[in-house]
């Protein structure tokens, strides 16, 4: 399924309070896609594409653009629900707290059935392997291959890079998987159909908050109905895991499990050439050297828009660096060989089982109206403009930097006037004639 | 008729600027939105093109040239110029120093790229006397 450009603004996952806004250019600034503009001293419209990346929430120092907080009524426990927390949960709890604890204070907490994602991961990080070999072989196919985890990476590729695309495998992310899992058993389990066992992820994402994006077209087994952040839920699991009395297994997996969602986690399994990138700017960096077809002999490349990955997303609680020690500190306690069964899994691969048939094409490529002589013509007229700025790149315009006040110029929106240097000039020169 | 025409310097042995000419190329051909695998094959070909006037090349420039047709690429460098074009175009041939290789350069793939990316390929050269690459990408699909 595809999608208009209009569903991204304003962003699923921002909520904009204008009375803390000041009109600083912080949050434009910030903005990958260029899409904020600042007017009568006020965040003012969302004009281009909105890729829920959240670094204009993460860049506002006023409070005024904030994560859309989710509820907690989606908590309320029935027999058809599973949870499934993103691996990131293990790091939120300090020391001393392990992945089985933190599975059975879910479970304490009234539901039935919990999934641990870690297990899943490794099993994942297997079939990847065995994908990387495979196509390796083949004569043309695309490397590096790039992360399908990240889902703000996947539209930045769809939005700015949409020749990456095949370089993404066709390989469903780990929290697929879990909903795949968990729908079958439980199904089966409950004698319903797949569609009515409820798969509620608990993640660190906020570019997952919005699941109509995520689970489209998935076929038999739907993806994940709902999340909510690990923060929303983060004081009531920890009481419940203070009064926990260990008495069931529910984690199952090594380190590699228990680490994938940090920088470098998802990689650390996977016996290959690979890279792990985080932060918005290095990911962008490296998909323009892969457009430009470096890189090839790299197999897999693990991108996050996230800085330390998974760990550093808007819906965490705990610090980011010190998350990160604590999973180390896990890892290194559970091991790093996978503990999954091999030929199992490899028999899962060959039928299948770890395919999306999602078409991660998420179409906001805007298609222009202008025709190409028109376009170019539109170009040389954005230089021309861009010649009488004086290239501060300060944003007091409204527009993000130079360049772009240039297109709004040409394109109607803005006036060279918004330009404060420009002005002064023209007055300053109006003065002296007069 | 050219539509469009930007020029970009290149500075010989600047390996920290190396790319950005390509990128810019990759930019302007991206704002005005060809299609993904023709600026894909177009960033291929001033990237490589870049890379060998840094490490060949004495100070260069690479020329964008845009019209109805194509996308054309132009550069020209005062460098020490391609003794044997042909061998140039043999992969894994390279005149790449120890240094160069070092840094991940030199793997004698650069001129072959261009040519398996680019519809159009001329390299004029004489030792001593500078090198300049002609490179056409089409815009109409065959």
């Amino acid at each position: 399924m595809s999608e208009s450009p209009r569903n991204f603004k304003p962003s699923s996952y921002v909520v904009i309070d204008e009375k803390q806004c000041n009109g600083c250019v912080l949050c434009m600034k910030a903005c990958p896609t260029k899409a904020i503009r600042v007017k009568d001293g006020r965040l003012a419209s969302i004009e281009g594409v909105c890729i829920d990346c959240g670094e204009c929430a993460r860049t506002c120092t006023k409070g005024a653009i904030k994560e859309i907080a989710l509820k907690k009524d989606d908590l309320t426990p029935s027999p058809n629900l599973v949870i499934s927390p993103s691996t990131v949960i293990y790091s939120q709890f300090g020391e001393d707290c392990l992945p089985n604890d933190i599975l059975l204070g879910l479970k304490r907490m009234g539901f039935a059935y919990v999934h641990d994602q870690s297990y899943t991961s490794e099993m994942v990080n297997f079939a990847l392997e065995l994908y990387i070999k495979e196509n390796r072989k083949k004569p043309n196919a695309p490397f590096p291959l790039i992360s399908p985890a990240c889902p703000v990476v996947v539209r930045l590729i769809s939005y700015r890079f949409p020749s990456l695309l095949k370089h993404i495998p066709p390989l469903a992310t780990p929290r697929e998987i879990v909903a795949r899992e968990s729908r079958k058993r439980l199904s089966e389990k409950n004698g319903c159909s797949p569609e009515e066992i409820g798969i509620l992820h608990i993640t660190p994402c906020a570019a997952l908050a919005d699941f109509a994006k995520e689970s489209a077209s998935q076929g038999k087994y739907p993806g994940i109905d709902k999340a909510v952040g690990i923060n929303s839920i983060h004081e009531i699991l920890k009481k419940n895991i203070q009064e926990i009395d260990v008495d069931t297994v529910l984690h199952h997996s090594s380190g590699i499990g228990i680490g994938w969602g940090m920088s470098g986690g998802e990689i650390a399994g996977l016996k290959r050439n690979c890279l792990a990138v985080s932060g918005l700017h290095e990911v962008i960096r490296y998909l323009e050297k892969i457009e430009m077809g470096l890189l090839h002999e790299v197999d897999y490349i693990e991108c996050r828009v996230c800085p330390e990955g998974c760990l550093g997303g808007p819906f965490t609680v705990a610090d980011k660096h010190q998350a990160k020690y604590l999973l180390q500190k896990l890892v290194r306690m559970f091991g790093v060989e996978k503990r999954i069964k091999y030929n199992y899994v490899k028999k899962l691969y060959n039928n299948g089982w770890f395919l999306t048939e999602r078409d991660r094409t998420v179409s906001i490529d805007v298609p222009s109206p202008l025709s190409i002589p028109d376009r170019i013509e539109r170009l040389n007229k954005v230089q021309e403009t861009l010649r009488l700025l004086p290239g501060k790149e300060c944003g007091v315009c409204g527009s993000p930097d130079c360049q772009t006040l240039a297109e709004d110029v040409v394109d109607g929106k803005a006036t060279l006037d918004d330009c404060i240097f420009f002005h002064n000039q023209r007055k300053k020169m109006g003065a002296q004639r007069g | 008729m050219s539509l469009l025409k930007r020029s970009f310097e290149i500075k010989a042995r600047d390996f920290i600027r190396a790319g950005e000419a390509a990128i810019e190329v990759q930019k302007i051909l991206k704002n005005i939105g060809f299609d993904p695998e023709q600026i894909r094959r177009a960033s291929i070909c001033a990237y490589e093109s870049e890379m060998n006037v840094v490490m060949h090349g004495g100070d260069g420039e690479l020329v964008l040239t845009l019209d109805t047709e194509k996308i054309m690429l132009d550069i020209n460098d005062q460098g020490s110029g391609i003794e044997d074009v042909d061998l140039a175009l043999q992969e894994g041939y390279s005149t790449a120093s120890q240094e160069d290789r070092e840094m991940g350069f030199g793997a004698g793939m650069g001129l072959p790229n261009i040519k398996k990316n680019a519809d159009f390929l001329e390299i004029l050269s004489d030792k001593g006397a500078g090198a300049h690459l002609k490179i056409g990408i089409n815009l109409r699909k065959e």
